[in-house]
This record gives structure tokens, sequence and C-alpha cells, in this order.
């Protein structure tokens, strides 16, 4: 017995090994910047660093929100980012009940389209959709912003919710059909509280597409006061002396929406990924 | 009222296909369109050129730069994407303490903001105050500091950063698919005298096989296209040239210096060598079973 007590906690110490140099490649970073985000100036340039900030100070947050529009920008990427969500859940929500619950000509073609479109990487078609946005004057607004991520959601909000319109079994609804309910009442009571959890999952997915984006804001948003997060943050490094504590601390706010959603999904995510849930 | 099945299904699919088409379809084909035009990006005129954009750039040496830093850029972050996350997934498949945590933790990175993976990388990576430097230094194994984003070791840079912020999309995509394999081969394979390393290449590695396919197609797609990481270390300043990838010199040709036609025609470029590559892919790799 010995030798095999041996191996396997040979076997375990490995594992914890690997495990703790896993956690801090993925983690440090993010500790980091919560670290530095909370130091005073003196100490952010000190050699050698602190681990943790010894005079904790929450100045470099000061300085974010009276030098910058960063509230500003908080505010304008809340608005566009839950505006997407609800466009997009509506659309794509009727979509994937029609796919997954009627048979209709063209209906494999379209899933086909669906999925082809999904691999779709926003640089193959913003400078078109820039032309096409300044054709009909809408450039520089959020509608524009709000369109763009409610396009560029669609494809993947279908497959997702497809699968999981998928997963309740047909019956259910039979059943309810059979018993003299309207289609719309057997949607509601029956088929909408089941699909609940893989809504709220797509909806978060959405939300982080749009909440992280960059690219069709830099396009597309020309005005400061209209600007998202990604891109106010981006733009402190156009002063001439970078701030690293008010970067930090901006990057420390991005990022907790993101995180307290993302913990929220957690339990979806291994159902979701398989299905193609997240893309970029 | 009563709507028949086919009128209704139709009617619900309707505002997708009509939103697909009309604002990702519809863009890429007129993208097509004006790849054959010299058109400002500002202003309204245009004119036909026919094939002049593709003939500047087959001369262009910037264009060519570019085709060689993103197809290197994507090769070797895919590669490493990869066999991080496979280490990291089988890693996160045996059982311990704390493991749930672990798996939420690794995959914090690929949900985050990519500004916020690139400021936390630029300030990790300075060359006068960051961390990284200031340990190799402490460890003796560089004597002088690094520049992290100077032209030698941008792309490495580059390199770092995107394994770190895309990698866990591997981890989770293989780590879905290990918790299906049934146990009894891997029993099998003991009885038949298999070690851990014959169990890997013999039993997992074929199990892996499909999603492997599916995420090695998705991830070159990604990363041949990727444009806000590669963008935003830089800015279009500094060492950009030395990470110049084809996403970023459209991006570059369109705003600025205002060549929406040429920019296109880079735009539609890309999307060739992707269809043609995936096709060859499909091709080369997906003889047998389906997904």
């Amino acid at each position: 017995m010995k030798p095999k007590d041996t191996f396997l906690s040979a076997r375990g110490q490995a594992i914890y090994w690997f495990a703790a140099i896993l956690l801090i490649f993925t983690a440090f970073p993010f500790f980091w910047m919560v670290s530095t985000s909370f130091k005073p100036l003196r100490e952010i340039f000190v050699s050698p660093p602190y681990l943790l900030p010894k005079d904790f100070t929450l100045a470099n947050f000061d300085r974010l929100f009276e030098q910058t529009r960063f509230l500003i920008y908080f505010k304008n990427s809340l608005f566009v980012s839950t505006s997407a969500v609800v466009f997009t859940m509506a659309i794509a929500s009727a979509g994937a009940y029609s796919l997954t619950r009627f048979k209709f000509y063209g209906r494999e073609k379209i899933a086909s389209l669906i999925l082809f479109t999904y691999m779709f990487a926003p640089i193959m078609i913003v400078i078109p959709f820039y032309v096409l946005i300044k054709k009909i004057g809408i450039a520089n607004t959020h509608f524009a912003l709000i369109m763009a991520y409610t396009a560029f959601c669609l494809p993947f909000s279908l497959w997702l919710l497809r699968a999981f319109f998928q997963s309740i079994p047909l019956v259910l609804e039979e059943a309810a059909l059979v018993d003299g309910a309207t289609r719309f009442r057997a949607v509601f009571h029956v088929i909408l509280p089941l699909a609940l959890p893989g809504i709220i999952a797509t909806a978060i997915f959405t939300f982080i597409l749009a909440w992280n984006d960059y690219i069709f804001v830099r396009i597309l948003i020309t005005s400061d006061h209209l600007k998202t997060l990604s891109v106010g943050i981006a733009d402190l490094y156009n002063a001439t002396v970078i701030d690293w504590g008010m970067i930090m601390s901006g990057g420390m706010l991005i990022t907790i929406p993101v995180l307290a959603f993302f913990i929220f999904i957690q339990r979806y995510l291994i159902a979701g990924w398989g299905t193609g849930a997240v893309k970029g | 009222m009563r709507v028949s099945p086919q009128k209704a299904g139709i009617l619900l699919i309707t505002p997708s296909v009509f939103l697909i088409c009309a604002l990702l379809v519809y863009p890429v084909l007129y993208g097509v369109w004006l790849s054959f035009f010299k058109k400002h990006s500002f202003f309204p005129e245009q004119k036909f050129v026919g094939l002049a954009n593709y003939l500047y750039l087959l001369r262009d040496s910037d264009f060519w730069m570019s085709l060689w830093y993103g197809t290197f850029y994507s090769v070797s972050t895919i590669v490493l994407q990869i066999v991080v996350g496979l280490i990291a997934a089988l890693l996160l498949n045996e059982a311990f303490r704390g493991r749930n945590f672990v798996r939420g933790v690794v995959l914090f990175p690929y949900m985050i903001p990519t500004v916020v993976a690139i400021i936390l990388w630029k300030w990790l990576l300075n060359n006068q105050f960051g961390l990284v430097n200031y340990l190799l230094l402490a460890l003796g194994i560089i004597d002088d500091p690094l520049s992290w984003m100077g032209k030698d070791y941008i792309m490495t840079s580059l390199i770092i950063i995107s394994v770190w912020e895309f990698f866990p999309f591997v981890v989770l995509s293989v780590l879905a698919r290990l918790q299906t394999i049934p146990p009894v081969l891997y029993e099998a394979a003991k009885v038949d005298g298999a070690g851990p390393w014959n169990r890997f290449i013999h039993v997992t590695l074929p199990q892996l096989r499909n999603v492997l396919f599916v995420v090695i197609l998705l991830r070159s797609i990604w990363m041949f296209t990727k444009f806000d990481t590669v963008w935003l270390l830089t800015q279009g300043g500094g060492a950009e040239k030395y990470i110049r990838t084809l996403p970023v010199y459209a991006y570059m040709r369109t705003f600025m210096y205002y060549q929406a036609g040429l920019g296109s025609t880079l735009a539609v470029i890309m999307f060739g060598i992707l269809i043609a590559s995936t096709t060859l892919y499909f091709k080369m790799f997906r003889r047998e079973e389906g997904i």
C-alpha cells in the first residue's frame, strides 16, 4: 500500500501546484489592478513595490470622478447595453421560438444563415456599416450603437435560445393546447417559466458583449458626452502623463458589473457554452 | 383570430431575418461593392475604379507586412491558447478542494472588457514601474529592464496578453466535453495496462476531437479578425507598426487615411482568406462524423 500512497500524494501535490500557478496567472493581474487603484501616487511608483497599499486611499477614484466624465460614460454604457439587451431578447426570443416550434419553408436555410453570420467579426462589417450610417445620417447617436449591438448579438442569441427552447419538450405545450389553452397562454404559462434561465443567461451574454465593445463606439461616436466606458477609459492614455492610479480605478469600476453578472450566470455557462454562448 | 402555424412561424422569425440581412449581410455585400470605388471616409463622393484597390494592395508592402503579422499573431496565439487551455481543462477536470472556485476565476479574463485586459497588462509590463520587469530583475533573469512596448518585444507582449484573455474559451469548451467522457473507457484502458500518457493519447484526445475541431475553427476566425486587443495596445502610437495586423491596417486605412474604399478592400480580402481557409479546413479534417 505504501508506494501507492506516496504516488497519490505526489499526484495530489502536483495538482495543487498547477492549480496555484493557474490561479496566479489568471487572477493576479486583477488583484494588482485593485491594489494599485487604492494606492497613493508615491506608493504606485515605489521600488520594491508593495503588494498591498500601506496608505489606503480613495484619491484615485476622486480624480476619476472629478477630472474625467467617467460617470457620464458609465451612464451611457448602461443605457446602450440595456437597450441592446431589450431589443435583442425581444427579437431573438420570437425568432428562436419560431425556429423550434413551427415548420415552414426555408427554416433550415434560416438556421444556416444565422450560424454563418454568427462567425462575422466586427471588423468585417464596421467599415461599410459606418459608411451606411453616415448616409442615413444617424452617425454619432446612441441609436446607431444600439442597432449595431442588436444586429451583432442577434445570431448568437438566436443560436443559444434555440438550443434552450429545443430542450423544452414539445409535449408540455401540446398538453396545454389540448387542454384548451390558447397558444399565447401556453407560451406564457408553460414555456416561458421553463425557458427563463436560458433567456436570462442569453440576456447577460448580450449585455456583456455590448458593455465590453470598443470598436463600434470608437467608430460610430464622435461626441465626448455620448461615449461609453471602453472608449472613455482607452482615451485616458491620451494624457501627456499617464495617471496609472486613476486608470486602474476606472478599470476596476468597469469590471465590477461584468463580473457580478458573470458570477450570477456561471451555473448556466457550461450548458450554454457548447451551443455557442460567447464570441469574440 | 387563428393564424396558421406556417404563417405564425414566418411572422415570428421575420424581424430576426430582416435585421440580420439589413445590418450584417447587407453591410458585408456593400463592403464588396465599396471595394471597387475610391471613396473618402467622410465625404459622399466616390469614383468607380474597378480592381484598382486590389491591384494597389498587391504592390503595397504594408499590406503584405500586415498579412504576415496577422498570420503570425493568429497562429501563435491559437497554438498557445489550445495548449494552455487544454492543460488547464484537464487540471480542472481532476477532483481537488477549491476546484469550483478556480473554475470560476479562470474564466474572468474572457469576460472582462478588452480595454481592461490591456490596461492591466500595460501596467504590469510597464518598462519603468512594471511588476514583471521588477520580478525579472530581482530574480536575476535579466540585467536591464525590458522594453515590453518597444519594437523588439511588443509582439511577445501582445501574444501573452491575447493568450491570457482568450484561453478561457478553450478551457470551458474542453471542460464541458471532458465531463461527458464515460469513466468506463478509462477503466478499460487501465485494465489493458495503459499508463496516464497512453490513456490521454488513446482515450481522451479522440473524445476531444470534435470539440477541438470547433474550438480551433472559431478561435482561428476570431483571432485572425481580432481588432480591439491589438489596436488598444498601442492605439496607433509607439511600436504600432510591429503589430499592425490585417484588421488594424484596414481600420487605419479607413479612419486615419480616410480611404474607405481601400479599407473595404482589405476587409473583403480578410473575408476571402477566411472563407478559403475554413473551406480547406473542413475538407481536410471533417471527413468523417458530424459534430
